[in-house]
């Protein structure tokens, strides 16, 4: 941040490359959430499936079915996204509150085959439309309301099962995630996955939903030719998070360069946030999601805590790379802190202070330490003292590297170099581990190559 | 005909270096707490580093025989440690390891990690330059993860050290992630893992919340000097023992696919999207030489000359590239009966299920973490198979001690994954022998 203050036109310029949707200037809440909508007064949504086309960063553009919302975002949990009224890749993420009753009322305004809507872990009562074999489906032009009780808290998938093909509905896109919260979840004061004292507070949200796409079966699709398409020939090529890949995944919520992809993925945090990660695969295929800079505390599986007693999630075990099978959903906590590293993340020539008033090793910026939550057992270790980076012209330097080592700072870069991390955040990727899938129809690197970024403290999260 | 010397390719590359760069870039610069001379040896230790560890290792590329004797092309790391700087790059070309050189650390080390990157001089026209990945390393700072897109990466004749300070035991992976679909494809990981810091110190068996003489002399794990009866060592610190083993394998699991190697060595577009392993091995070698101890002969081209044009010529100046085998023979007499797996993935494009008929599994952590609950509880769990994808690690006991002496097979429940492309009864399979 030093050097940045003394650079606002580069700093400018630097936002307007990009950046500008992802990155907030103005001081609001340090929190993220879920972006979704919510159930009108009486507990309905009103959703319609419509056909859409889709482009991708390397040029070329997907025929797709989507679920819209009908109501036009006068539901939607944040802002921007009221009066978006789009078919969309997810379907809209719906977010609701255990033992609320829910329906959804669904119509098909386009997509040339029956849908349904099915969600996991669900007993639905179906209305309306035509009998098909797993529920009631809607052809052109007929509404389905479909009624049940939120489940448990959780993250659960929804999609269109029927037809005569029923493997190509969420393939196309007719695919979701519904958020179940805590009954007493409260977006400022009680912010749990599972409720008060289950030990799942968190104060960073973020959806990492997987998917994947077989270019060649949509193709068939937009001609029409829905015999071409057989199960046995689906080869996906192209890897989504949130309904975006590599880059467009870091350009914003409801960002209009994306009209039909509203959801962004990259996760923001401070250090020693909790992040709340619900990851779920709504694919067909199984995918390892990695999660760079420090492992996830599961804490609940299929929209159940994962607890011995019901009462706290005890029973998560630790990883780094998520076993994610299709239609299954993994709730996790992140919390990165830069403990142990052995040097002062913030640079030893920074004038800071490091003061820890309640004992647990970390910096308190109430009793005056400078930074919230940095680890005082390295405050004041020289970086430089136990290794030194070689000049920039032996480096290849990264579009996201801010040309400093620390936390908050940024170095003199080459021109053209970097540019893309103005306040010198810590990007730390989140991505398949599949490294296929790191792809976007046969170029790399695109698919789903996610990131968060760590940012200093004193940088507001919206 | 041989196409490739090494003395001669290292001048020319540090010519071409000097010609692109300038005078000043380019600088093979290993730095190593206690080392004098830039080997990556400690030569007298520092005071202040006392647990300094050092690595010199080269990213370069060689060639790898695969089982049915097809040679692929492959990028790689090699261990230099012990070579001079000014010979790093002569030496280290061409000397890309499959697996890469495997990595073991304690608890409380400190680790600086060079890395040479000493070119591809089989595929000239490329400039890539490389990375380390510790897969896993927990609060990871930017600058050492090793992801190109967000951090720095290093390029050709120049090293990039990387600091690590070892606080968490467990099974990791290490791998570069530069173009990381490419580099990975083409060999570019390597087995890493962290003994704990109970291994030395022992723990509390009577819960009095300090560890005395006589519990240290029954838990000291026997690799830090405990008695030969006590566990060789803990995977995690446990503290009561449930981890202990008397024997311990790193296998790590992945897949080459032929196709995507022969595009790159004929300079051809690389199929990403159809990528798709017909080689699957363990430590880089398939089925049956996955159970030889020895180090694998230097790699010769194929009966068809695919590489060279002369069937049988001798490759890479005869280096050997492919050290590790994945035999295990458990001694239980003499070593004890609980082996340790230390099962890693490192596939591009599938998930695989391990299983060993005869012999039952505890996994007892995963991702470099124990597995244990938030209220002290052990969650380990039993099972006939693991199922895991890329990224994902297992450290997986295997207790012996009612088991029949005898010779098993660890191997993919995905029985087409037990072939090395169109030969059977190779691929991912090893042994576990059991006496």
């Amino acid at each position: 941040m030093r050097k940045l203050l003394k650079q606002p036109g580069r700093l400018m310029g630097v936002l307007l490359l990009g950046m500008a949707c992802a990155l907030p200037w103005t001081q609001s809440q340090a929190a993220h959430d879920i972006r979704g909508i919510t159930p009108q007064a009486d507990g309905s949504f009103n959703l319609y499936a419509f056909p859409f086309n889709m482009n991708l960063p390397e040029g070329t553009s997907l025929y797709m079915w989507g679920f819209g919302d009908m109501n036009g975002g006068t539901g939607a949990t944040h802002p921007e996204g009221v009066g978006y009224n789009l078919p969309q890749y997810p379907a809209p993420t719906l977010i609701v509150t255990e033992n609320q009753d829910v329906t959804i009322n669904m119509t098909n305004y386009g997509v040339p085959n029956p849908v349904s809507i099915v969600i996991t872990g669900h007993q639905v009562t179906a209305t309306g439309g035509s009998p098909g074999l797993v529920t009631n489906s809607s052809e052109n032009g007929q509404m389905v309301s479909y009624s049940f009780t939120a489940g448990s808290p959780g993250t659960y998938v929804y999609h269109s099962l029927d037809g005569s093909n029923p493997g190509l509905h969420a393939e196309m896109g007719l695919q979701g995630v519904m958020v179940v919260r805590p009954a007493d979840y409260d977006a400022v004061t009680n912010r749990t996955a599972y409720g008060a004292g289950t030990g799942t507070d968190y104060e960073q949200e973020n959806l990492y939903l997987m998917t994947e796409i077989d270019p060649d079966l949509h193709l068939q699709m937009e001609k029409g030719h829905f015999a071409h398409f057989t199960n046995k020939d689906r080869y996906a090529k192209v890897w989504f998070i949130n309904g975006r890949v590599f880059p467009d995944l870091f350009q914003g919520d409801y960002n209009t360069l994306f009209p039909n992809q509203p959801y962004e993925s990259l996760v923001m945090a401070h250090p020693g946030d909790k992040v709340l990660v619900r990851n779920v695969n709504a694919g067909q295929d199984s995918h390892p999601m990695h999660y760079h800079g420090e492992n996830l505390r599961l804490i609940g599986r299929d929209g159940k805590m994962l607890s011995s007693d019901g009462n706290t999630s005890d029973l998560g075990r630790s990883d780094n790379t998520l076993n994610s099978a299709p239609k299954q959903s993994i709730d996790a906590l992140w919390t990165w802190t830069g403990k142990d590293l052995n040097w002062d993340i913030y640079g030893h020539d920074t004038a800071h202070v490091c003061i820890d008033n309640d004992g647990d090793g970390f910096g308190d910026e109430a009793f005056g330490s400078t930074f919230e939550h940095e680890y005082c057992p390295d405050h004041g270790k020289v970086l430089a003292d136990l290794v030194s980076l070689p000049g920039v012209a032996d480096l290849t330097l990264g579009g996201w590297w801010s040309g400093s080592p620390f936390l908050g700072d940024t170095g003199d870069l080459p021109p053209g170099e970097g540019g893309l991390n103005p306040f010198g955040g810590y990007f730390l990727v989140w991505h398949s581990h599949a490294e296929k899938e790191l792809t976007t129809f046969d170029i790399f690197p695109g698919g789903s190559l996610g990131a968060v970024v760590v940012l200093p403290p004193a940088i507001a999260i919206q | 005909m041989k196409i490739f010397t090494k003395k001669a390719l290292s001048g020319a590359i540090a010519i071409a270096l000097l010609g692109m760069m300038g005078s000043a870039g380019a600088v093979v610069n290993v730095q190593c707490k206690g080392d004098t001379d830039g080997d990556a040896v400690i030569d007298s230790p520092d005071p202040d580093h006392p647990n300094a560890k050092c690595m010199s290792l080269i990213a370069g590329d060689s060639f790898a025989v695969m089982s049915d004797t097809n040679p692929l092309y492959i990028f790689g790391f090699g261990d230099q440690t012990g070579t001079l700087p000014e010979n790093l790059i002569a030496e280290g070309i061409l000397d890309a390891e499959w697996s890469g050189p495997t990595i073991e650390l304690d608890q409380g080390d400190e680790f600086w990690l060079n890395l040479t990157n000493v070119g591809t001089v089989i595929r000239p026209d490329l400039f890539d330059p490389h990375t380390v990945h510790f897969h896993g390393f927990p609060n990871a700072a930017t600058v050492f993860d090793g992801v190109p897109e967000v951090s720095v990466s290093i390029n050709m004749g120049a090293t990039l050290t990387y600091y690590y300070n070892i606080v968490e035991p467990g099974t990791y992976i290490y791998h570069c992630h530069v173009e990381a679909t490419e580099h990975m494809e083409m060999g570019m990981l390597a087995n890493l893992y962290v003994h704990p810091a109970q291994d030395a110190l022992g723990y509390d068996v009577d819960g009095s919340g300090a560890i005395d003489a006589t519990e240290l002399a029954a838990t000291q794990a026997t690799r830090k000097g405990g008695a030969a009866i006590n566990p060789e060592g803990y995977v995690y610190n446990d503290g009561d023992g449930t981890t202990g083993f008397d024997m311990e394998k790193a296998l790590q699991f992945g897949s080459f696919d032929s196709d995507f190697h022969d595009a790159s060595l004929f300079v051809q577009p690389l199929p990403f999207a159809l990528m798709e392993g017909n080689y699957p091995q363990i430590n880089g070698r398939g089925y049956p030489d996955t159970i030889n101890q020895a180090p694998l002969p230097a790699p010769v081209d194929d009966a068809s000359g695919k590489v060279t044009g002369n069937p049988g010529e001798l490759l890479n100046n005869g280096t050997p590239t492919q050290l590790i085998d994945s035999a295990i023979t458990i001694d239980r007499a003499v070593e004890g009966n609980r082996l340790l797996l230390r099962l890693s993935n490192v596939g591009l494009d599938r998930f695989w299920t391990l299983t060993a008929p005869g012999l039952k599994m505890q996994v007892v952590g995963t991702g470099a973490r124990h597995m244990r609950g938030q209220d002290g509880k052990n969650i380990y769990r039993t099972t006939a198979s693991v199922n895991f994808g890329g990224g994902e690690t297992h450290d997986v006991i295997i207790d012996t001690t009612d088991v029949a002496a005898g010779t098993y097979f660890l191997h993919a429940t995905e029985l087409h994954q037990m072939s090395n492309k169109t030969q059977f009864d190779g691929g991912m399979i090893t042994e576990i022998v059991v006496n």
